[in-house]
Formats: structure tokens, sequence, C-alpha cells
């Protein structure tokens, strides 16, 4: 093809002519009009390398519509053109300029076909043109295309860049970049060293991968020095790392809080074991089930308030039925704990039958509001908004909690009977009123819990019975009659178990909880914060 | 440790004990000789139940001796490690199998082995039935003994209970409140059980029935803020200035 | 010294049921095998394998109502023993499959052929002896308990707490049970069975074999528990459960006795699941669930806790109303199990046997006769 030979020649001839950084609109588009004449992707892959060697970010509309397919060759006069299909035909425009440049029926034009090597040769050719771009954030992606493909033919570019960069944070991204090519371009041992340092410096995955690649090539002193690098690289994601599980951590805890707090203050207040705690979880995120399904059919538009408007209505269902639970079967069964646990245990299958009744067997769509929905960065941690929310919310109930029992009458009332459910009935409480209060209380908590949890979990008639073990050991690691037992107790476990997944898996992880919990009971039967003295004997 | 401890059944030295910050047991010391029975007085809130918590192995001393016998240190054993040694506990509330018999509540608790195997295969001796008719007597509830301890008023309650500690045969009985709601009539009675016991054992008594105290006759410590205040007959102690104040107020 | 002690746990009742158990062991196969399938009383396969698996069943409530019962501890995780003792027969039937099975490899159960496992892992040696198997069936479930039992009563773990770790306990075998690499089937457990002792597992004749011998493994069960609660240890049984701290006080070891009748019941409801996984023919870590265990508990209430007919009544009633309605209407079942629950414990603590025995002796007492003296039974509500 010694045609093609010639016309790569007289290009680079033209580009050195043209200067590194500038080439006028005539050049090109001489290295445009190339692109008619080029026979396979190997020589459209060099024209578009001259083309990024330009630097003009006028290049990049042409570029763009080549990755996508949209750049065709007129056949009557081999000019290279964008089109766009219209019925019959295209619309044809400008490479460079974007200007109408008539149309042209099917057969009249060809297009320039590309394939996914290409397609990432012209994404990287982009990513050195946008590095002159006006918009900071545009370079900022330009040097980080570069950094990942570390092109040595950006050096360049990247070296101007560079000396034109106002904005540390781009710069320093450039820098990397140019590191990044550095390795590639087999430089002195000085410079490679540094730029093992630049990349070192930037500490995450992407800079990880780079490092091993090029210590797989690497020899000798290099290769120590990329190796050491690399330790440092994931000596810094080893710490991210543990941040993150850190982070799931205590969303799994903020998970537990909500669903044990309420359990916590019926068991602590009335030594009441309630089997249909996990129900009344289930019951509240099915209430958000309704809320939201109301909503989508009569007033879209208040989708975002959905969960808000929920709340109070969950608790308020999930009260009512715990009331109902407690008026109509508990309270024959005081000082019979064993026999409320299987008579709770009774309910919860009612229950459930009921809402599978009702609602169906399977899951029902519970929606993200557009404020809960998607996730950000931060360092290398990825957090979710519901997660997020969910964590300030569980925190939030858990204060009201602590606010109702400790600045209320009905809080002062309950803590009595707590402590000495004799003396407070004899000091004028009653308390037949206080386990019904309590019951309800604890039952509406439940309810908002579950307005939380559908917004990560299947909400499905199963939904109460995958938290009601963990609240349990929550509550009993934590200490009865105590509600920073809880909160201790629940955050403690949900670390726990996130930092033992890693190593023994979900399921193990899960289980070695439940033995440590075990062992610990043994050591402290009443739990982290236990009320001492002989009362509690008695 | 003195030469004290050597001679004497019970020696407690320097007791204390503390529960979230309050002292329920304040640098108690306390000696008992065989075959002494002493009785313990003291308003609520004194220690005696504490006291006898930590006698017993249920509570442990934060600091302080507690010997039983010249030579066991009892802060070393559990509950039913000190029972085996010959330590009985009354509870100031009744407490028997109220599910068994009279006559079983005695059986379980005649001395003997206390292992869980050799129970399935256990017969009744002639010397544990001959045993088991002397207690009823004595206790007075031969009539009675088929009957579920249910079934018992609360008077005959404390008396089966003090049976079983006779059953138990100990060197030492704890004995808390035993004639709580009990009659005039019964009060006396029991007064006299005790000092028959007394004859062969060792008895604390922990009262507050003044008429009671008298007529069981003995050496009597009075208990304050679980330390002891005063020391003596019942005459003398009573007419402590001390503990005039402790009971009346200022 | 044996026999002795089994014979003093013989009373009339207990005399009734034996008699009951031993002649449904020897007339079931006959008018199962030997009377003609256009007979009347031909007694048909599928009715030998339910009322197999629920006599089974009964032997798992009367091994919970020991600990129940008898002594106040309310496990909620009784089906583990029931569901390791059916594993280790499970096992033991998978070895029997031998080069039939689908993959048709000598040496390795069909799921670890399709895990890629090279060779058998230590845990199954030994299963290919039936002895071997039966004495797993019996160890396993009892040293768990043993070891758990130890943990929990040292540290006078009671009440509520007692049953929620219990449940923990199930639990977390349940998870365990369903991951692959545990080998142990993972989800689908244990299944496909060929033939047990060189019998065809299918075969009438082995239905019947194997329903007489459920049969009789609940007799020895009555035997044995009778004859155990009514000994001087059985006292010490009920008092465990009613004044722990008396006892205590007395010298016992309150723990030491719980711990034998929880690792007693234990091997008892380890040799139910055994006899439970040929008749129906499959385990898997379903049984572990925590529910299955709670259900456990509610047959034995029902029947009457603190009693030995009891929790035998409670398990066949409760089994015959579940079949019934499962295949009557079966989306009505869970709300009449959970009125079931909530009904007994309102309105029938003493379970059927308990409010039967109330009714007689008021009606002895009301007939002017002297009030029963025994303290035979006694299922005063325990001290919790």
């Amino acid at each position: 093809m010694p045609v093609l030979r010639i016309f790569r020649l007289i290009f680079i001839l033209i580009a050195v002519m043209a200067g590194p950084a500038r080439a006028d609109d005539a050049a090109l588009r001489t290295m445009l009009n190339g692109l008619a004449n080029a026979d396979g992707f190997a020589a459209i892959e060099k024209i578009v390398g001259d083309i990024a060697a330009t630097g003009d970010p006028k290049a990049e509309r042409a570029l763009g519509a080549l990755s996508s397919g949209d750049l065709y060759v007129r056949k009557a006069d081999k000019t290279v053109l964008i089109g766009k299909s219209k019925t019959g035909g295209y619309v044809l425009s400008d490479p460079l300029t974007g200007d109408v440049a008539g149309e042209a029926k099917r057969s009249e034009v060809e297009k320039i076909k590309v394939n996914n090597t290409l397609r990432r040769v012209v994404r990287e050719a982009l990513g050195g043109l946008t590095l002159a771009s006006v918009d900071p954030r545009a370079r900022l992606n330009a040097a980080e295309t570069i950094f990942k493909s570390g092109d040595p033919h950006a050096i360049p570019t990247l070296d101007a860049a560079i000396a034109r960069e106002t904005d540390p944070a781009v710069k320093e991204r450039l820098m990397e970049a140019r590191a990044s090519a550095t390795l590639k371009a087999q430089a002195p041992v000085a410079e490679t060293t540094a730029a093992l340092e630049t990349i070192a410096g930037r500490g995450d995955r992407e800079a990880l991968s780079l490092l091993k690649s090029y210590e797989a090539g690497a020899q000798g002193e290099l290769k120590d020095a990329a190796g050491a690098a690399i330790a440092k690289i994931e000596q810094t994601l080893a710490l991210w790392a543990a941040g993150q599980n850190v982070w799931y951590g205590i969303s799994l805890g903020s998970v537990l809080l909500l669903a044990a707090v309420g359990l916590a203050i019926t068991f602590g207040v009335m030594g009441v074991i309630n089997m249909a705690h996990g129900e009344m979880v289930m019951i509240g995120a099915y209430t958000t089930f309704v809320v939201q399904d109301l909503i989508r059919q009569y007033s879209p538009d208040l989708f975002d308030w959905s969960l808000p408007i929920a709340l109070p209505l969950a608790f308020l269902v999930s009260a009512g039925v715990g009331l109902i639970i407690e008026r109509g079967i508990i309270r024959f069964l005081y000082g019979r704990p064993l026999e409320t646990l299987l008579a709770t245990w009774g309910v919860s299958l009612v229950l459930q039958q009921t809402v599978r009744s009702l609602f169906g067997p399977t899951n029902r769509e519970v929606g993200n509001p557009s404020w809960m929905s998607g996730a950000f960065q931060l360092g290398e941690l990825t957090i979710t908004w519901n997660r997020l929310w969910i964590v300030v919310f569980a925190l939030i109930v858990f204060a009201l909690l602590l606010y109702v029992l400790n600045r209320t009458a009905l809080g002062l009332q309950m803590r009595a009977v707590t402590q000495n459910r004799r003396m407070a009935s004899s000091m004028g409480i009653r308390t037949p009123w206080i386990d019904a209060m309590t019951f309800a209380l604890g039952s509406g908590i439940a309810g908002i819990a579950g307005v939380a949890l559908s917004q990560i979990d299947n909400v499905s008639p199963d939904l109460g019975q995958g938290y009601i073990i963990d609240s349990f050991m929550v509550v009993v690691f934590g200490g009865v009659g105590n509600l920073w037992g809880t909160l201790v107790g629940a955050f403690t476990l949900g670390v726990l178990n996130k930092f033992l997944e890693p190593y023994a898996g979900a399921v193990l992880g899960k289980i070695a909880v439940l033995i440590l919990i075990i062992l610990f009971i043994q050591k402290r039967p009443r739990g982290l914060f236990a009320l001492k003295g002989r009362a509690v004997e008695a | 440790m003195s030469a004290k401890t050597t001679t004497s059944i019970l020696y407690l030295d320097g007791v204390s004990v503390s529960f979230d910050g309050f002292r329920a047991i304040n640098n108690l010391s306390l000696v008992l000789e065989p075959g002494e029975m002493r009785a313990i007085i003291g308003p609520n809130g004194a220690g005696k139940t504490t006291m006898m918590d930590i006698i017993t192995g249920k509570t442990r001393p934060d600091e302080g001796e507690v010997f039983f016998d010249g030579r066991v240190d009892l802060t070393k054993h559990d509950e039913s490690e000190i029972a085996m040694l010959g330590i009985g506990r009354k509870f100031q509330k009744p407490t028997v199998f109220e599910s068994h018999t009279v006559e079983d509540n005695l059986v379980l608790a005649l001395a003997g082995p206390r292992k869980a195997i050799p129970a399935l295969f256990h017969r009744q001796t002639k010397a544990e039935r001959e045993r088991i008719d002397e207690i009823l007597q004595t206790i007075r509830l031969t009539a009675r003994r088929d009957e579920l301890a249910a079934a018992l008023s609360h008077g005959q309650k404390q008396w089966l209970e003090i049976g079983m500690l006779l059953a138990q045969d100990p060197k030492l009985l704890l004995v808390d409140e035993p004639v709580a709601g009990m009659t005039d009539a019964e009060t006396e009675e029991t007064a006299r059980l005790l000092r028959e016991i007394a004859q062969t054992r060792s008895v604390i008594v922990v009262e507050h029935d003044m008429q009671f105290v008298r007529e069981l006759d003995v050496k009597v410590t009075c208990l304050h803020e679980g330390t002891v205040l005063a020391e003596g007959s019942l005459d003398q102690v009573s007419g402590d200035s001390r503990v005039i104040e402790v009971y009346l107020g200022r | 010294m044996i026999t002795r002690f089994l014979a003093g746990g013989l009373e009339r009742r207990i005399n009734i049921l034996l008699a009951i158990l031993v002649a449904a062991a020897v007339l079931v196969p006959v008018l199962h095998l030997a009377v003609p399938a256009s007979s009347p009383l031909h007694m048909p396969t599928y009715v030998v394998a339910l009322v197999g698996k629920y006599l089974t069943y009964a032997l798992l409530a009367l091994a919970l109502d020991l600990v129940w019962g008898f002594c106040g501890i309310l496990s909620l995780g009784h089906a583990a023993f029931f569901a390791l003792g059916g594993y280790a027969m499970g096992m033991y039937l998978m070895r029997q499959i031998g080069a039939r099975s689908v993959y048709g490899n000598p040496d390795l159960p069909d799921f670890m052929v399709f895990l890629n496992w090279k060779e058998l892992p230590w845990f199954w040696h030994g299963f290919d002896h039936f002895w071997f198997a039966m004495l797993m069936v019996m160890a396993v479930p009892g040293l768990l308990a043993f070891v758990f039992g130890w943990f929990a009563f040292r540290s006078r773990i009671t009440g509520v707490y007692l049953s929620i770790i219990t449940q923990a306990l199930t639990y977390a075998l349940m998870l365990a049970f369903f991951r692959n690499n545990m080998g142990f089937g993972g989800n689908n457990g244990l299944t496909d069975f060929k033939d047990i002792l060189g019998f065809n597992i299918q075969a009438d004749a082995t239905r019947s074999a194997l329903f007489a011998a459920s049969a009789l493994a609940l007799a020895l069960g009555v035997l044995v528990t009778s004859a155990l609660v009514r000994s001087k240890y059985g006292k010490l049984l009920i008092a465990a459960r009613d004044a722990e701290s008396r006892m205590r006080f007395l010298g016992y070891r309150p723990e030491n006795i719980k711990l034998f009748a929880f690792t007693l019941s234990a091997v008892m409801a380890g040799i139910a699941g055994a006899l439970y996984v040929p008749q129906v023919g499959i385990i898997n870590p379903g049984e572990f669930a925590p529910a299955n265990s709670i259900e456990v508990v509610v047959w034995t209430a029902v029947g009457g806790r603190g009693t030995i007919i009891g929790p035998i009544i409670g398990a066949l009633l409760v089994n015959g109303g579940k079949s019934w309605f499962t295949g009557a209407l079966p989306e009505l079942w869970l709300f009449a199990l959970g009125a079931l629950f909530i009904a007994t414990t309102l309105f029938l603590p003493k379970g059927i046997v308990g409010a039967w025995e109330e009714w007689w002796k008021q009606r002895r007492e009301r007939d002017g006769r002297a009030p029963m003296m025994s303290a035979r039974n006694p299922i005063e509500s325990p001290a919790e």
C-alpha cells in the first residue's frame, strides 16, 4: 500500500510544520479528508493519532462523530462530513464548524466504519484534545483519560497543558497523567522513579492497576521502585477498605438499631418477648407500600414526599396493632414470659398470613424517592444516599426515644415500672396503662423502622422474620433496660458482622457473631450495660 | 488469719461489698462460736440479707475475710459447695418445692450424695425413712406428709423449710425471719424449735420481731448501714443510745 | 438396676399407652402387608408413612416435654437436634446409594461430584456402617446439647434468655447447612435414598418395619421418660424448675441436673429425626428453621406439658390437623396454627391432658370422694 504510506508521510510533514500544539483549519481538514482514502482500521487509527497530536480542540466534533459512527464520506467529492440520518438519507454538516452542508441520499455517502479498538483510540485522542478545553472539569476528565491510557505521545501536549494550567486540582491530575505516560515512554530512570512516586501518591485502584502492569514489565531498580509504590498504595487502599467496612457496619448497625430499639423498650419495661415484633416492622413497610401506591395513582408529583407521609401513618398503624395485641392477649399473660413468647409467635403467624392474603406472597415494589437514590464518592468510599439517610434516621429515632424516656411524664413512669413494678404501682402509676402505652410505642417504632427498611429490603410477608433473631441478639448483647446498651450493641454487632464477612463470608460471619454472643452471655449474662444490685436478682 | 479463726464456726472480718456505688456491707466483722445461737436485728437496709448472701456464696465480697469452721475460706466456694460444707439457709420468703409433697421435700433435702446420675437409681433406705419420720414429728407435719407443699399455710411452709434444713444436717443454720406471718402461738412454737436445734448446731437468726428475739434469749447483734452497731444481750443492745437512735430516729 | 429403674415408671395410664404403641407396631404392618388391598381393613401405604412420621414427631415432642414440662427449660431449638439425627441417618442412606446415583460415582454422593469434589470429606467417613451412623444419630445431638447446655446452665441463663439463644443456635445451624461447601448437600439436602440395611426403602415391608421401629422407639421413650420423672432424679428436675436457688442452697447443682435432662432429650430428638428421614425420604436445612422448633413447642403445649401422654396426644392432634388443613384449606393453616398458639396459652395453659385431669379431680371432689393425694405429674405453673 504505497499510496497510504505517501499520504502518511505528507500528513506527518504537515503536522510537524503546523507545530505540536496548533494547526490551522486547513491542515485539520486535509487530515480528516484523508479518512476518505484510509483503507482499514489501522490506517484510520494512524490518522486519528495525527489529529490528536495537533491538540486542536476544533477536532473534537469530528472525532466525537467518528466514535459514534456519524462520520461519512461523500462519494462525489471524497469529502468527510458528519451525517445525521433522516428519512431516505442524511443531513450533512461540516465536521469542524458544524455548519449544515446540505443533504445526501443513502447511496451518495459511505459510512466510515469503526471498531472497538478504534473507539478507544478516538476516546484517548479526544482526551488529549480536551486538555485545552476552557471547562476545568473537561480538562480534568481529559487528564484522567490519558492517565488510564498512558499514551506516551501525549507528553508534549501534557507539558503544554501543565504549563498553562492554573487550577491546582487539575494540575495535579495532569502531573499524574504525565507520570503515567512517562512510564510507557521508556524514560530515564530518575524521571521514571519520580513518575512512580507521583502515581503512588494518587493511592487509588487505577493507580494500583497501572503500577501492577508496569511492574510486570519492569526490571531491576525500577521494578523495586514500582513494588514499593504498589505496597504504599495497597496500604492506603487497605485503610480505605477498612473505612468502607466500618461504613457498611454502621449502616447495618443502624438497621439493627431501628429493628431492636422498639423491642428493647417492650422487653425492658415489661419483660415481654414479643415474637411479633418483626411483623410490626413488616406492617410499617407495607404501610409505605400502600402510601406510595395511592400517591402513584392520585398525585405522582408527591412521590418524593411519600416517606415523610408514610412515617406517621406507619407509626399509627403499627402502634394500633400493638395496642390491640397488648389489650387482647398479652395483658392476660403477665408474669408468664414463656407463654407470652408463644402467644406472640402465634400472633406473628396470623399477621404474616393476613398480609399474605391481602397483598400476595410475593415482594411488593417500594420505590426510592429521588433524594434517596444514587450514591456519592467520598475518597475511596462509596456511600449510597439511602443508607446514609437510614443511619441519620436511626439516630434521630434513637434521640427522640431518649427524649421521651428521660424528659416526659410517660418516660418517667415507664422507667419507674422497669425498675420496680410493685413500687410504681403503689405510687399510683397505672401500670396496666403504662404497659399498653409502652407496647404501643415499641410497636410504633417498629412501624417506622419498617418505613426505613422498605427502602433497602424486599417488602414481603417474611420481612420481619429476617430481623427478629438479630434484634434479640442486639437487646441481649446490649443489656436489658438500657437504651444506650441497645445503641452500642447494634453498632458493635453491625461492624463486627461486616468485618468478619470478608474473612469468613456472609453466612459464616453471621454464625461467628452468634457464637460470640453466646460466649459473651457466659461472661455477662445480663448484657453489656446491665442493671446491677439486689433488686435485679429478685 | 488470727488465732480466733481456728476455733470459731464462722468468722467475718472487715467484709465490704457494694452495688453500683452503694455500700450494702461496710467493714463488717462478726464471730460465731460453735454451738452458739445469735440473733441479728437491724432496720431495713441494714445489710442483714446481704450478709447471708455473702456467707452462703451468693454474693462475693469486694474485700474482707470469711472463714467457716476455722479453716474454710467461703469466698472461694459457690452456693452448692458451701451447702455441702454444712451451712443451711432459710430464705426470708419461705422457699420450698411447691409441686412436691411435704415428704418429697424432705427426701430431696436429706443429707447424701448430690449427683444427678445416682439420683436416677436411688432407693430409699430404712434409715432415711426413719429420719424423715423424725423430722416430720419435729416440725409437726406428720399428718400432712402426702400433701403438696403448695397447699401448706405460710407458717407451715416456714416450718417445712426449717425441717429441710434439719434434713440437710448442717453445722450452721442461717434463718432469715422465721416467724414472719405467723400467729403468736406459732411464733412461740418456732422459738422452742430453734432453741432445740441450737443444742446441737450453731444458728444465726435474723428477725424483726423483738418479742421473738426475747424468747430466744441469746446474744444479739444489731446491724446498721452494713456494719455492727452494738452487740450483747437484748437488754444491753436495746438500751444502747445509738440503737435507739437508729430505730426511732433522733 | 436398669429393669428396676424402668419398672419404676409404670402406672395405669402409661401401661395403656405402651400397650397401644406395641399393638400398633404389630398390627399396622399386618394390616398393611397381609390384608389384601381390596379389604376395608387394608392400611394404605400413605397412611403408614404419614402415621409413622407423626410417631417420630411425638417422640420429638416427648423429648421437648422432658426439658420444658419437667424442668422449665423452654428450648426453641429442639428441631436442631432432630435435624442433626436426621442428617446422620441421611448420610448413611446416601452412602448406601453407591454407584446407583445419577453421576454413577461409587465413592461420592451426587452433590459432591457436582461440586467437583475429588474425595469424601473426613466427616463422611464411617457412615457406610449402619452401627456407626446410629452411634452418630445419638452422639452428635447429645454432644451439641451437652456443650451448649454446659455453657448455658453454668452461667445461669434461664427463662426467655435461654429460649432466645437456643433459637439462635438452630438459626446458626440452618445458615451453616444451607452452605454448599459444608458438605451436607446445601439447599437440597440429602435425598434420592435407595435402600436401608439392604432393603428397598420404598418397599411396603420396609415402610412397615420403619413404622414399627418408630412405634417401638416412642414406647421406649415413654418408658424411659416416665421412669426418669418418677425417680428421685425426676423430683430434682421438677425442683430445679420450681425453686432453683433452694436446690442450690441444699447443696445440689441445678446446672448438672438440667444438663443431664437436656442431653438425654437431645439424644431422643436425634433418634426421632433418624426415624423420620427414611420415612419422608429427604432431609434438608429447612428442618433447622426456628419455626419448626416453635411448632414442636405448641404440640407439647396443646397436649399438656409436664405429662407423659400430653405431648404425644398434642403431636398427633396438631399434625393430623395440619395434614387435613393443608389438604382442604391450605391458606387457612397458618391462621389456625397462630390461633392455636394464642388459644392454648390463654385458655388451656395446662393443655388437653392437664384440663382433663383437673376436670376429673373436680368431679371426684364433687362426688365426695377423698381428694387425690398423689402429687404425680405436678404441672403447677413453674416459677420463672
